[in-house]
């Protein structure tokens, strides 16, 4: 169960995400034009990319250990 | 060999700020307007990095309805002394120019496109932070807004912005600093960056410590208070480059926070001023010993007292209304999660528990007097990089005032004078990590480190314990510190974090020996009572030849121009 998960149906390729997550969670998949999640052990869950995703694509949910 | 050689990149600028948050983007457009070429590096992207990225809960504090000299006082008394016992913990004159220039930093900030006002278009003022009655100097801001305005204000000032770029070390020449190193955190790119002036807004240092939610295995960075990627690079780039560092002895402590993963918990004691209400399991509410002193959670668990438990059930609407609010200027995700875990803060109770270290922000960081200059010549600190400032507030002001008058500074000395055999040697510690095959991986060694600052100095230290503690990190230190592995530059961020933890950690343990008393908040229960051979003094830490030296200094008290100024206004 990820705790940051894009849904790529409604992914845009806008890149908001990959340029503004504080924690550099993710990285840019240059063949596919959409964003990866890389490093999703290292997201705080601060909702940057949650929020600032113009098509809200993003969920961020708290993992069982944070529960 | 010519920089470029040695260097993927060589930018030369007058001011070069470390860190783009709420004290670095306003010094950058300050600065910029007095004519500097001004370079922003930021390890995020300044649109939504620092502490207020995300929101923050408050902006304080203020002299609002009381005297400069008077909020100075104050907040030393109940605020400085409260927690950390009777001393001068921080240069004076430093608050001084807080309280003296809050006022107009707002001003500016407004000017400068940045709003500090509320949806009604006033100042939203509010009680609590002196702790005085009438006095309102607490101010709320929606915070979560800000820091893409912030960016447009720099960048429209013709600020160089290098976002995902880390500062790795400063270059120096004869104690002056000459620029920094860096590397490109997506790229790789070896950066060096010439500065005729550095200021450090890096913020503050947490990760030696676990985060105040205790049960995570894997999301290690999910730290409640304020953001988790502060592995304190400003107080470290600024030690080893032989700058003196204040209080690393004295961190600070706080509840270890279950449910703040649902509502941030910083806001709903303070920021309007009505306290919540604390329960035991049973319903009863405590003896407050239990839950504000350092020995108190233990007793309590001991007794069978805990867990305990903060209210808001008996608020009224309108307050809560307001809380509501706050959560969310706080944190983004607040009522997401909230309402994933369908917990309802105006019902639902909070379990708080057993109290632990945290950080080191407000007393802790580079020693700078009332202009924020460090003791190397041309680097200034602001916001949590420097002693005696923190918050929202004192980075905006810190920053704001080194803006106004670094040109000033910069117009009297020369051109940075770059020590060619220095950039090299950072070089090969900086790309180091990338060649390692093999080696750990660097949360494993972070972890090292929390547990080692966490177990072995805690909050109840003992002399055997730290002992133990140093013989660890140093055993860590040299079977680690050169192993851990970056497989990307991503990870080479990472590594020089984990560098920069382990140098501080090691200080904070030699300082934390080296003070033999029991003093507000610091604890040692080998020594229970108060030396008077540590009255008004701190601890000063800098690194001189690669050693580190501990001295036992004081914080200069309110200069008596000061004092004869504020008379004169009156």
């Amino acid at each position: 169960m990820a705790v940051v998960k894009i849904n790529y149906s409604n992914c845009i390729g806008c890149k908001k995400c990959y340029d503004l997550c504080p924690m550099d969670v993710f990285t840019w998949d240059e063949e596919e034009k959409r964003p990866v999640v890389s490093y999703e052990e290292e997201c705080w869950m601060c909702g940057i990319c949650w929020m600032d995703c113009p098509k809200r694509t993003i969920d961020i949910r708290l993992p069982a250990s944070n529960w | 060999m010519a920089l470029d050689k040695i260097a993927d990149k060589v930018i030369d600028t007058d001011l070069l700020v470390v860190g783009g948050g709420t004290g670095g983007c306003p010094m950058a457009a300050k600065a910029a307007e007095q004519g500097l070429k001004v370079t922003i590096v930021e390890k995020s992207n300044t649109k939504r990095s620092g502490n207020v990225g995300h929101g923050i809960d408050t902006y304080g504090i203020f002299a609002h309805g009381i005297s400069v000299i008077d909020a100075v006082r104050l907040w030393q008394k109940k605020d400085m002394q409260g927690v950390n016992g009777p001393g001068r913990w921080v240069n004076s004159n430093i608050d001084y120019v807080l309280f003296k220039q809050g006022f107009w930093a707002l001003d500016e900030l407004e000017r400068l496109g940045v709003p500090m006002k509320w949806d009604n278009g006033k100042y939203y003022w509010t009680p609590h932070l002196l702790r005085a009655p009438g006095v309102k100097a607490g101010l709320r801001v929606h915070w979560q807004n800000v820091k893409p305005i912030m960016t447009k204000m720099v960048k429209d000032r013709g600020v160089e912005i290098l976002n995902r770029v880390m500062v790795l070390d400063l270059l120096t020449k004869n104690n002056r600093v000459t620029g920094a190193t860096a590397v490109n955190t997506r790229t790789g790119e070896f950066i060096v960056i010439k500065a005729k002036a550095v200021a450090l807004a890096a913020g503050f240092l947490c990760r030696c410590f676990e985060p105040e939610t205790p049960t995570s295995y894997k999301y290690k960075f999910r730290y409640h208070y304020c953001p988790a990627s502060i592995s304190g690079d400003g107080f470290a780039i600024a030690y080893r480059a032989g700058a003196k560092l204040a209080n690393m002895d004295i961190n600070a402590w706080g509840f270890r926070i279950r449910d703040d993963a649902t509502i941030s918990f910083g806001n709903f004691p303070n920021n309007d001023g009505t306290p919540s209400k604390v329960f035991n399991w049973k319903g009863e509410e405590p003896p407050s010993y239990y839950y504000t002193k350092i020995a108190g959670y233990d007793e309590a668990e001991h007794i069978g007292m805990a867990p305990f438990y903060q209210s808001l059930n008996h608020l009224t609407d309108d307050y809560q209304k307001r809380l509501e609010l706050n959560y969310n200027d706080e944190w983004l995700l607040a009522f997401k999660t909230a309402e994933d875990r369908k917990f309802n803060p105006r019902t639902h109770w909070w379990e708080f528990g057993k109290n632990k270290p945290l950080q080191f922000m407000m007393p802790q960081g580079v020693a700078t007097d009332e202009h924020f200059r460090s003791s190397v010549d041309g680097l200034y600190a602001v916001g949590d990089n420097a002693a005696g400032v923190g918050g929202a507030y004192g980075a905006c002001i810190s920053g704001l005032v080194v803006g106004d008058t670094v040109s000033s500074y910069i117009s009297e000395h020369g051109e940075p004078d770059i020590d060619e055999a220095q950039v090299e040697s950072q070089k090969q510690k900086a790309l180091a990590p990338l060649a390692v095959e093999d080696g750990a991986e660097f949360m494993d060694v972070e972890c090292a480190i929390r547990y080692i600052c966490e177990r072995y100095v805690g909050n109840m230290r003992s002399e055997g314990m730290m002992r133990e503690g140093v013989r660890r990190l140093n055993t860590l230190r040299r079977e680690f510190a050169n192993k851990i592995e970056a497989k990307n530059p991503h990870y080479l961020m990472r590594a020089h974090e984990v560098r920069n933890i382990m140098d501080l950690a090691e200080l904070h343990i030699h300082a934390c020996l080296n003070r033999k008393e029991t003093r507000g908040g610091f604890v040692r229960v080998d020594y229970p009572e108060m030396d008077p051979a540590w009255n008004q003094k701190v601890t000063l830490q800098r690194m001189e030849n690669g050693k580190s030296v501990l001295e036992i200094g004081e914080m200069p008290d309110l200069k008596q121009e000061y004092i004869d100024a504020e008379e004169g206004e009156k």
